[in-house]
């Protein structure tokens, strides 16, 4: 079980753990929920969702300092 | 979870200050709605307006740009753009790339104007001469007369500006605990202009959340550019922005409340420290002044005398 995590350049594969949500890998990669809009396969989600095996999740950084 | 509003399954956004969950639909209607509304409510714009927008390429501008084109579109304003090439190395170029793509494709005037035409100076120059102000004191004044100056030559009657909830509340807390009441007199959704040469600005995205315009851009997949400044991290803003963000993860509604309260306030301050402004013309450029110089004309003076300082140090 696994899932591809794109955050700004970077891209990269990762294990999926079980019932692992938006919210929950934001904290892991210490992103600050309010500073960015998350994908799941294209579309945009909320940070309750669930990753799935497979999913392609993409994080949009659209808030900097100042 | 399903949309507040239509039932569908598929929610983007939660909005923790209101309990709406929103489907993808249902968020753009509703952040165009609430635009539209505010324009309506406040009389920021009138029929017939010539409005231009201080288009940089970024997700606040872009989103006030094609908000805006319904009312293009239903030939009740005229709309053009101007974008400011501030002269940083790495950053505003894409930027630029993207605001003339969305002016193109909306078929509206454009100009684009730079930091070096208007005052041979680029921000990267300015902030090599190691100046006295921070970056975002030199950029604000000298963008602000540039845009100033190009709406007037193009003929508007409007300057619409990306300000969101974010920023004005930053904007509102930052004059608060600097002590500028002056600054605080001039907060709000419209200017009143104190000289015709100065043409009104407006904000029409004062009441939408920063994270919801980002959202809004995605949503709509709109064109715009995410980075930030390079300059802007080390501000005072940016450490007002993180305080508020802090405070609205337990406290949603503190923006709004922020704003709202300030709203109100704002009568009895402009009331009782309106300065009472003698505008005349700059000596050096014409533009309307408060002092013999304008701040754009000051502070342009004020860099030359830092470069020859530089240049005498550097030779002896």
């Amino acid at each position: 079980m696994q899932f591809t995590l794109i955050n700004g350049e970077k891209k990269e594969t990762k294990p999926l753990k079980k019932n692992l949500t938006i919210k929950k890998l934001l904290d892991e990669i210490e992103t600050p929920l309010e500073t960015v809009v998350v994908k799941k396969n294209g579309e945009i989600v909320i940070e309750e969702e669930i990753i799935q095996d497979e999913d392609i999740i993409e994080v949009i950084h659209i808030i900097y300092g100042g | 979870m399903k949309c507040t509003r239509c039932d569908k399954a598929e929610i983007i956004i939660e909005r923790k200050h209101s309990g709406q969950r929103l489907c993808i639909e249902c968020f753009i209607l509703s952040i165009q709605k609430k635009v539209l509304k505010d324009i309506r409510k406040q009389k920021l714009i009138e029929k017939g307006d010539r409005v231009a927008v201080a288009l940089s390429g970024g997700k606040d501008s872009v989103t006030v740009l094609d908000i805006l084109n319904s009312l293009y579109e239903r030939k009740i304003i005229d709309l053009m753009a101007i974008t400011i090439d501030e002269g940083i190395q790495g950053y505003r170029d894409e930027a630029i790339q993207i605001a003339a793509k969305h002016a193109q494709q909306l078929g509206i005037k454009h100009r684009i104007v730079s930091f070096k035409e208007c005052f041979n100076l680029s921000l990267d120059e300015i902030m090599a001469s190691d100046p006295s102000r921070g970056a975002c004191t030199y950029c604000g004044v000298l963008r602000r007369w540039i845009i100033n100056k190009t709406a007037r030559e193009m003929g508007a009657t409007k300057i619409v500006t990306g300000h969101n909830l974010d920023d004005e509340t930053q904007s509102i807390l930052m004059n608060y605990l600097e002590g500028n009441i002056d600054n605080l007199t001039r907060i709000g959704a419209r200017t009143f202009p104190a000289s015709d040469n100065f043409v009104v600005k407006i904000k029409p995205l004062r009441e939408i959340p920063e994270k919801e315009v980002g959202i809004y851009v995605l949503a709509r997949n709109l064109e715009a550019h995410f980075a930030g400044c390079p300059y802007s991290r080390d501000s005072f803003r940016a450490e007002i922005a993180q305080i508020v963000k802090d405070l609205s993860k337990n406290h949603p509604t503190i923006m709004y409340s922020t704003l709202r309260g300030f709203d109100k306030i704002k009568i009895a301050l402009k009331k009782e420290y309106s300065p009472g402004f003698n505008l005349k013309n700059c000596i050096n450029c014409g533009e309307p002044s408060a002092q013999k110089l304008c701040r754009a004309c000051l502070f342009c003076r004020e860099i030359e005398k830092h470069i020859h300082r530089n240049k005498f140090n550097a030779n002896y």
